[in-house]
């Protein structure tokens, strides 16, 4: 008996192709090195700096965190910045959304309108706006909360129309045959079936806001970004590990707390994967 | 409230004399009752922190609108783009794409290792709760924390923003592969280890083909947001366009500053696409290869 075994499937050919794949990701990688002009001997030529800084780290000087009063502020402006740029991006996400979804939107035409400026609006930097809002609002959180809400309604919108598009058309049509106006159909049909995975998404935009509110503080937008960068610029680097600690312990804490806030609040969380 | 309404349907069809729908009317007011009391609290809750946040960031209307009217006049300043900078912008567009991407590779390179020794059903359990340790250590950490430390160590350059990009790269794709690997049926490997399969074949042969499509389509995913970072990383001091967007508005030099972001949205705008189109095509075709 002849059993035809495609040539693929040998074990043989299909080691051939292992060995082929990884070989090319291997010089892929040592193509990409030599274009950035690194050599990984610099990993280990720059050892002796690494044992530098780590001696000049040690021992972190915890003492700020009871010396420096303004230090557990500029934790809270961290915090309001990501809080605010979330709920505040959020919710004009969702009203946007609802000119994006083709089964709420008023007219084709501005659905298109909306999906291109968000597009658009998703791919800009966040550094240039930050840049730009530094220089018309002031250096300060402002400029920090409305980089964050620029930010999020670029990224959630897209989500949220994607969903409300999801959503189960049979419902609408019962709503609608009692007669009820476009915007009672959203109220009563639509708005309760998005809205666990509207709250569900905003608890990681928070997650997401809060680690990008720490890059937006080093460039002027204030906050425990900007005493650390402050810190490493004066080259005090037992401060800036202390800075360190307190970014992580609060990153890693706000993750479980609103983990744990989501699941309370939500039974099944329907999260929108894209 | 879902789960009340399928116990109610579930139940026997009720007598409907008048004494029960009363009782079944009063039911449901006082659950709606309850409800609109739940929704105010978390309305107040909610509006407090809005206040006490808004107050704690300094949020001002007055300086919102005198920023607006500062602001038309500013973005005026940015066009038109200086075209004629494009040329000499292509090759930091390079080094930040080239950034993203290695960092990307390696990253997914190292993530599995770590993810194998992060999984319950794989590692002794002190091995796994080190490893966890670690990546949430490095989950914590954002990247320009790791990059204004690395700076430290490297110089500037290309180098600490690539090793930051692919720390970072690490805490999450190892998370999300060693979550993937425990949900890996238990059934499969005590088949391939019934085979008579030693502890790395059975990894070989029952782990890593069922993780491959999370690996390559988060690591898609990881690219796009290691473009985004990178451009940031750039203007700390990892070179690319992010520095050369930097040092154009730092010298007030609108018009070069804006073609830098019209080559970035391009870089963000593809980079974007073509991760989607590989996801979907990953997700939906099952194994990559």
């Amino acid at each position: 008996m002849n059993i035809e075994v495609p040539a693929g499937a040998l074990p043989s050919r299909k080691f051939r192709m292992t060995i082929l794949y990884l070989a090319a990701t291997a010089a892929a990688i040592c193509l990409l090195f030599t274009y950035l002009d690194m050599s990984p001997s610099s990993f280990v030529v720059d050892f002796r700096f690494i044992v530098d800084l780590v001696q000049q780290m040690f021992p972190p000087n915890i003492a700020l965190f009871w010396t420096k009063k303004t230090i557990f502020l500029s934790l809270i402006d961290t915090l309001s910045m990501a809080f605010l740029g979330t709920v505040c991006g959020g919710g004009i996400a969702l009203f946007l959304a609802f000119f994006a979804a083709t089964n709420t939107t008023p007219h084709p035409l501005v659905r298109l309108a909306v999906r291109t400026l968000l597009a658009m609006e998703r791919s800009i930097p966040q550094l240039i706006v930050i840049l730009v809002l530094l220089i018309t609002v002031g250096i300060g959180p402002f400029a920090g909360v409305l980089t964050l809400v620029i930010g999020s309604v670029g990224m959630y919108s897209k989500f949220f129309a994607d969903s409300i598009e999801q959503a189960d058309k049979n419902t609408m049509e019962s709503v609608e045959s009692l007669g009820s106006t476009r915007l009672q159909t959203i109220r009563y049909a639509v708005l309760p079936q998005v809205m666990p995975s509207f709250v569900a998404n905003l608890f990681y935009a928070f997650d997401y806001n809060l680690r990008a509110a720490i890059p937006l503080g080093v460039f002027g937008g204030g906050g425990i970004g900007f005493e650390l960068a402050f810190a490493n610029g004066l080259l005090h680097y037992k401060d800036v590990l202390a800075y360190t600690i307190l970014i992580v312990v609060m990153i890693t804490a706000m993750e479980r707390i609103s983990d744990w806030v989501r699941r309370s609040i939500i039974t099944q969380p329907q999260l929108i994967t894209k | 409230m879902g789960s009340s309404s399928k116990e109610f349907f579930r139940q026997e069809p009720p007598i409907l004399d008048s004494k029960f729908l009363d009782w079944k009317f009063l039911e449901w007011k006082k659950s709606i009752a309850g409800q609109r009391g739940k929704q105010a609290v978390i309305a107040l809750v909610l509006v407090l922190l809005v206040a006490l946040t808004a107050w704690r960031c300094n949020v001002d209307v007055q300086s919102f609108i005198t920023g607006i009217n500062k602001g038309f006049p500013l973005v005026g300043m940015f066009f038109p783009p200086e075209w004629s900078g494009m040329a000499d912008m292509l090759q930091p567009l390079g080094v930040t794409t080239v950034m993203a991407m290695a960092a990307t590779i390696l990253g997914m390179c190292l993530s599995l290792p770590c993810a194998l020794a992060a999984s319950s059903n794989i590692a002794p359990p002190v091995v796994r709760q080190v490893m966890r340790a670690f990546i949430a250590l490095e989950r914590g950490l954002p990247e320009i924390v790791q990059m204004l430390l690395l700076i430290a160590i490297f110089g500037l350059g290309a180098v600490p923003g690539l090793v930051a990009l692919s720390f970072s790269s690490i805490g999450m794709l190892a998370k999300l592969l060693a979550d993937a690997i425990e949900e890996i049926e238990p059934q499969m490997l005590e088949a391939v280890a019934g085979t008579g399969a030693t502890r790395s074949q059975v990894i070989r042969y029952a782990v890593i083909p069922q993780i491959l499509p999370a690996l390559f389509a988060n690591g898609l995913f990881r690219f796009e947001f290691n473009v985004r970072a990178g451009v940031i990383l750039g203007a700390i001091g990892a070179g690319g366009i992010g520095y050369v967007m930097m040092t154009a508005m730092n010298s007030m030099d609108y018009q070069k500053a804006c073609m830098a972001t019209l080559l970035t949205l391009t870089l963000v705008f593809f980079s974007e696409r073509i991760s989607d189109f590989c996801r979907t095509r990953i997700l939906d075709g099952g194994t990559p290869r």
